[in-house]
């Protein structure tokens, strides 16, 4: 819910904050009363919860080794056992949860951001703007993304990057690859935005090029981006685990459900250990379920075509 | 119509030369190289080798060589196999292509169905379930439920063979070979089509729904037409036809392969070659894949475009 | 390390690529548990008979307890024995393969002129002798009596020289190395200024020597390799042009115990037995090399393969004996670990701050605890199944942080305000630099614990790809790499590195002077003294951390009668004795 209504206020800076607050109200009504889309909502706030505050509350949140309890299965001092270095799986799943849960976040945040932000301005400034933006997205969109994050990782492994930093460029990469489509679609709406009468109305009220472009075409796209951006979130968490699969995400000894369940990706594990895969498998899966059953309900409410 | 292509295959041209450089450049700024990776060799002899495959030329000379000989068709030798890229290309990718057509059309047909009737039965308990079971498969790590399989499949249960393509040593010819190739795809397929399934059936139910709406829909339901009718000829067709873009999309997929797929399953593909390739540097065969990749893209984009256009005729082409 | 049998330096790096680098890290703590492969190929099979073998390996054979839960598949096959193989590429000329699984297909195509027996020690194979002039310059080999190629061609002292010839071409891309051996007029043969090599000589049909100028001891067994055809591959030869032996990749002839039948891209190489095999025709006809990616244990388990590697890990061999139908026999892959030190580092100059890094790792905790007993500690550069190999006057360097911190202490290097050591208002940092696997795993959190205890700022990095960790190292950027040696056959191989430049910065005159030494006599004994000694040089000097031994388990099909495993050349040594007993 907070997070909702975080992205609600932000919104309501627009100009035209009566109208607009109406139909923000009129969506959140609507949105309430889908149960699936608030059960999905629920889950994962308490995945946030849980992964940004349980770790607090654990006394293995050092870390430390203890090679006399290696691969002990759960009992009631590790209520999901230790892993092969005598860490306490349940504690590593939640600092795992920080990280694929903010890697989800920053990254889509950033390749909406700057998608949202390119495909907006080639789409309102047009000619020559326009033509080096697309051109450069159409050229990544060329490249197929999975030999792109392979050159990127190798690429970027060349920074000195301290280990625990590397989520850092997980993230980026992921925004390299995530932008390009996106601007792609918000730069198609602009074309279209800008030909309605409203913004007529603005050129012949002689209202600035930024003024229109962030006042009043930028806010019509919001709900699109919204929601592109929720689903957006459980694609970059699965797309985290891939990379940890290819040995591009983050490192161990940082923890995320990617490398964790990566880790634990083989048969002798599989067999033996099921409370090294099933717990982060689980978190992956049920985060990603509830994240996309929140934005499919949000679809529902925000979608400009089925509203008006 | 011809002068949008003429116009669309020039720009297309010239998005795949940027890309190769683009690409071509990327390759070679990658940390190390071919002859790095064999980390015995004397610096003397590291460097004789590098003389011998021209990487101690710059970058752009490199570049312009390759293209040279690219343009006459000529994508060079494998530095590891040591065999021309096209032949290893041929070896490889009607593998790759056969469990892509399946899997894509097992996934299209099963998208299509499940997705028209719950559309149709919207808000019903199937739907729901529906609903559910497409973020299910949507949300499950793609390398995580290859092994699992294997093991419940292939290890535990023996139903399926754990990878490869063929019974090893298998000498079988005609209807025993295809038995056999079939027997050894299931269990790929089986996952590529989950994995694909959800945002497609996602994606048919919401159009289903868009036009179960329309007008005309309304109109032959009041004619008294049957409702199956209603359904599979008038809703059905409408809703397809926006999907047929997305059929130029799937043709890089067709082609390129599976990373993940193909090396959890085994299955001598060309994702696996490339992947093998990457850790090498083997420069002649990255480039040559990614190229191909590049083309087959652009060539998918193009495809969309004039189909969108042959399906909606009032989608202007520009 | 330098020696002319160049695949299995490739296999192993390839195998580590692959096993880091791309995923599937399903047992990649060790490459012989993340692929299928067999040990890692050399040229140089080795081809003693059984009853040699069994009597170095008779207590650690582990024997099938239940046949009858063998799967129906490998049940089915009568005259035919399936190994996996990670990824053959189809270049399967030797010399000329790029990849080191190519060189295992190579092991099983081509005999070499001498071979290794499971210490190390020169074995005659095609060669039933050889010379050594007193100079230790001039090397004579005496070909077996009516060789005969795969096509039944005869193999005469011409083929061996155009085989050596080749080498010495300028066109000459494959990672053999032969430069470093100085065979006499080589040079001037590579540079186009003599027609041919002056210090190769046909004595007669079976007799061909070789002249250096300067004496090497592993010259007899770096030239000892597989023997190329002249009739096959050199009928189109000229000097400067040996692009067209690519043609010829999958259209060979060798000398090995098996034929090239059939290559399946991406899935298998298949062999027939060679009936001109000079030891006679193998007893199973048909032999298999399957390309298996993926976790090894679903093509055992479902007896897709009769053959597979794993690391000793007691929780392995548990598995492994509850499967019932295989034999287990351990074996120790001939190979060292270490970290490599950046020399040219201040801090990392200094003898004690070495030994310092050394004592305070709790490597026992790393390579033999946390590994579950598929390791054991090496102090000094050699495997310990080498002829060589001495514990004698070798400190072991036992973990002990209080002698570490009093070392760091004498060094110079005291604790400042934050508790990490400081000399001259410099931090002492330890940048560290691994590649993904389990291993570094394994090592990156309990060396930070270590050496944060004793006052190092300790900053990890991990490369998910060799080639990145390998430039990264090049460009000196770091203080700690970690890494593993290739397959090491002479002892040479195994300290070569701290001569030739690969470790940079270790310059110490009495080590290359006793190096010169040990290569300059033949004799195993008085090399065996000299060995010793530069152990105990480099134990004390410590020029990298030597980190551990591998230890790992092969697993085969219990069908599979006089099979062994050779540290030097894996099973190319025991193949053609391999027979299915009903």
């Amino acid at each position: 819910m907070s997070s909702m209504s975080r992205e609600l206020s932000t919104q309501n800076n627009s100009p035209r904050i009566p109208v607009r607050s109406s139909i923000w109200k009129q969506s959140f009504r609507q949105l309430v009363r889908n149960k699936l889309a608030m059960s999905g909502l629920a889950v994962v706030i308490v995945m946030f919860i849980a992964c940004f505050v349980g770790p607090l509350f654990s006394p293995y949140s050092s870390n430390r080794i203890h090679m006399n309890i290696m691969n002990h299965a759960p009992n009631a001092r590790h209520w999901l056992g230790t892993d092969a270095l005598g860490r306490d799986v349940l504690t590593r799943v939640l600092q795992a949860g920080r990280i694929s849960l903010t890697v989800g976040l920053a990254s889509m945040m950033l390749s909406v951001f700057i998608g949202a932000l390119l495909g907006a301005i080639a789409g309102y400034y047009r000619g020559i703007i326009d033509q080096i933006i697309m051109r450069i997205a159409d050229l990544l969109l060329t490249i197929p993304s999975l030999p792109l994050l392979f050159i990127f990782g190798a690429l970027l492994s060349e920074w000195k990057v301290p280990t625990d930093y590397r989520m850092y460029i997980v993230m980026i990469m992921l925004a390299i690859i995530g932008w390009p489509g996106l601007a792609r679609m918000v730069r198609g709406q602009m074309l279209s935005l800008r030909e309605r009468e409203f913004m007529q109305a603005a050129t012949v009220l002689g209202l600035s090029n930024h003024r229109k472009l962030f006042y009043h075409l930028l806010p019509n796209i919001v709900p699109l981006l919204i929601v592109i951006a929720t689903l957006n979130i459980g694609g970059a968490i699965l797309s985290e685990s891939v990379l940890s699969f290819f040995g591009l995400g983050v490192m161990p000894p940082t923890a995320t459900w990617g490398n964790m369940i990566d880790a634990a990706n083989n048969m002798l594990d599989f067999q033996n250990r099921p409370w090294l895969w099933i717990p982060p498998g689980l978190s992956i899966f049920v985060t990603v379920i509830a994240i996309n059953v929140f934005g499919d309900g949000l679809r529902d409410v925000l979608d400009p075509k089925k509203k008006r | 119509m011809s002068t949008y292509i003429t116009k669309r295959l020039i720009y297309t041209l010239v998005i795949l030369l940027a890309a190769s450089l683009l690409i071509f450049c990327l390759y070679a700024l990658t940390p190390g190289d071919f002859i790095s990776g064999n980390i015995k060799l004397s610096p003397e002899r590291r460097a004789e080798l590098r003389a011998i495959y021209g990487l101690d030329q710059p970058i752009l000379e490199r570049y312009f060589t390759w293209m040279n000989h690219a343009l006459q068709g000529d994508f060079g030798d494998s530095l590891a196999q040591q065999q021309p890229v096209l032949k290893l290309f041929k070896d490889y990718v009607w593998n790759s292509f056969l469990l892509a057509i399946v899997s894509t059309f097992l996934t299209w047909l099963i998208a299509v169905v499940i997705g028209v009737v719950a559309a149709y039965k919207q808000y019903s308990w199937f739907d729901t379930l529906v609903m559910i079971g497409i973020f299910a498969a949507m949300s499950i790590p793609s390398f995580f439920i290859g092994l699992f399989l294997i093991k419940i499949l292939a290890v535990d249960l023996k139903w399926l063979p754990p990878g490869g393509m063929m019974t090893t040593g298998s000498n079988a010819t005609g209807l025993a070979y295809f038995k056999e190739v079939i027997h050894h795809m299931a269990l790929p397929v089986i996952v590529m089509t989950l994995l694909g399934v959800g945002s497609l059936t996602r994606y048919f139910r919401s159009n289903m729904i868009d036009v179960i709406k329309q007008d005309y829909i309304r109109t032959a339901r009041a004619k008294g037409m049957s409702e199956r009718k209603v359904l599979f000829t008038h809703a059905l067709r409408n809703a397809l036809l926006p999907a047929i873009t997305l059929v130029g999309f799937e043709l890089p997929a067709l082609f390129g392969g599976s990373l993940i797929i193909e090396k959890i399953f085994n299955w001598p593909g060309i994702g696996q070659l490339y992947m093998q390739s990457f850790s090498l540097r083997d420069y002649p065969l990255l480039m040559g894949f990614t190229m191909f990749m590049a083309i087959l893209t652009v060539i998918g984009t193009l495809l969309s475009d004039l189909l969108y256009h042959v399906a909606d005729p009032r989608v202007k082409l520009q | 390390m330098k020696t002319l049998p160049m695949k299995k330096s490739t296999l192993l790096l390839t195998s580590l690529i692959l096993a880091s680098a791309l995923l599937l890290s399903a047992c990649s703590d060790d490459q012989d548990a993340a692929t299928t492969a067999p040990a890692p190929a050399v040229t140089t099979p080795t081809a003693t008979d059984a009853n040699h073998n069994s009597k170095d390996n008779p207590t650690g054979l582990y024997k099938a307890t239940d046949l009858s839960k063998l799967p129906d598949t490998a049940k089915q096959r009568k005259d035919t024995i399936i190994v996996g193989l990670t990824d053959p590429s189809g270049a399967f000329v030797p010399y000329f393969t790029q990849s080191g699984y190519d060189g295992n297909v190579n092991n099983q195509l081509n005999a070499s002129l001498v071979s290794t027996d499971d210490q190390g020690v020169p074995q005659p194979e095609l060669a039933e002798k050889w010379e050594i002039s007193a100079d230790n310059l001039t090397y004579t080999y005496h070909l077996r009596k009516d060789l005969k190629f795969s096509d039944g061609s005869p193999l005469t002292a011409e083929d061996v020289a155009f085989t050596w010839t080749i080498l010495h071409d300028k066109a000459y891309n494959g990672d053999t190395q032969v430069e470093p051996l100085h065979v006499k007029g080589g040079k001037a043969y590579k540079e186009g200024k003599a027609k041919s090599v002056e210090g190769i000589k046909i004595i007669d049909p079976q007799t061909v020597s070789v002249t250096l100028d300067s004496p090497n001891a592993i010259a007899l067994v770096q030239l000892g390799g597989p023997v190329l055809s002249k009739a096959h591959y050199g009928k189109d030869y000229t000097f400067g042009h040996l692009d067209y032996i690519k043609k010829l990749y999958q259209d060979v002839v060798g000398t090995g115990p098996y034929k090239l039948e059939k290559f399946i891209p991406g899935q298998e190489v298949r062999f027939v037995a060679n009936e001109y095999f000079y030891k006679g025709k193998p007893k199973t006809e048909h032999f298999i090399y399957k390309t298996s990616e993926g976790d090894v244990w679903q093509f055992l388990e479902t007896g897709e393969v009769d053959y597979a590697g794993f690391s000793a890990t007691q929780e392995n061999i548990d598995k492994l004996k509850g499967l019932g139908f295989v034999n287990i026999l351990p074996y120790t892959p001939s190979t060292y670990g270490y970290l490599q030190l950046n020399l040219e580092h201040e801090a990392l100059k200094d003898k004690k701050v070495r030994q310092a890094l050394t004592y305070g790792l709790n490597r026992q905790a790393i390579y033999v605890d946390a590994a579950q007993g598929a390791g054991s500690l090496a102090n000094i550069p050699s495997s310990p199944i080498s002829w060589a190999y001495t514990e004698e006057g070798i400190n072991s360097y036992k973990f002990d942080p209080a002698k570490a911190k009093q070392l760091l202490d004498e060094a110079g290097w005291k604790a400042g305000a934050d508790g990490i050591r400081v000399k001259d208002g410099k931090k002492l940092t330890i940048h560290f630099l691994g590649s993904k696997n389990k291993g570094t795993d394994i090592f990156i959190p309990i060396a930070k614990e270590n050496y944060q205890d004793l006052g190092i700022d300790f900053q990890p990095e991990v490369f998910a790809d060799f080639n990145a960790l390998v430039s990264k190292v090049e460009s000196k950027d770091y203080d700690l790499a970690s890494f593993s040696t290739p397959q090491l056959i002479d002892p040479s191989d195994g300290v070569v590195q701290f001569v030739d430049g690969e470790v940079k910065g270790y310059d110490n005159p009495k080590f290359k002077e006793l190096y010169d030494k040990a290569l300059a006599t033949s004799n195993i004994d008085e090399r065996k003294a000299i060995y010793k000694e530069i152990f105990q040089l480099l134990n004390d000097d410590l020029p990298v951390i030597f980190t551990s031994y591998k230890k790992s388990v092969t697993a085969y099909n219990g069908r599979i009668q006089n099979l062994t495993v050779s540290p030097f050349s894996g099973i190319a040594l025991s193949l053609p004795n391999w027979e299915l007993s009903k």
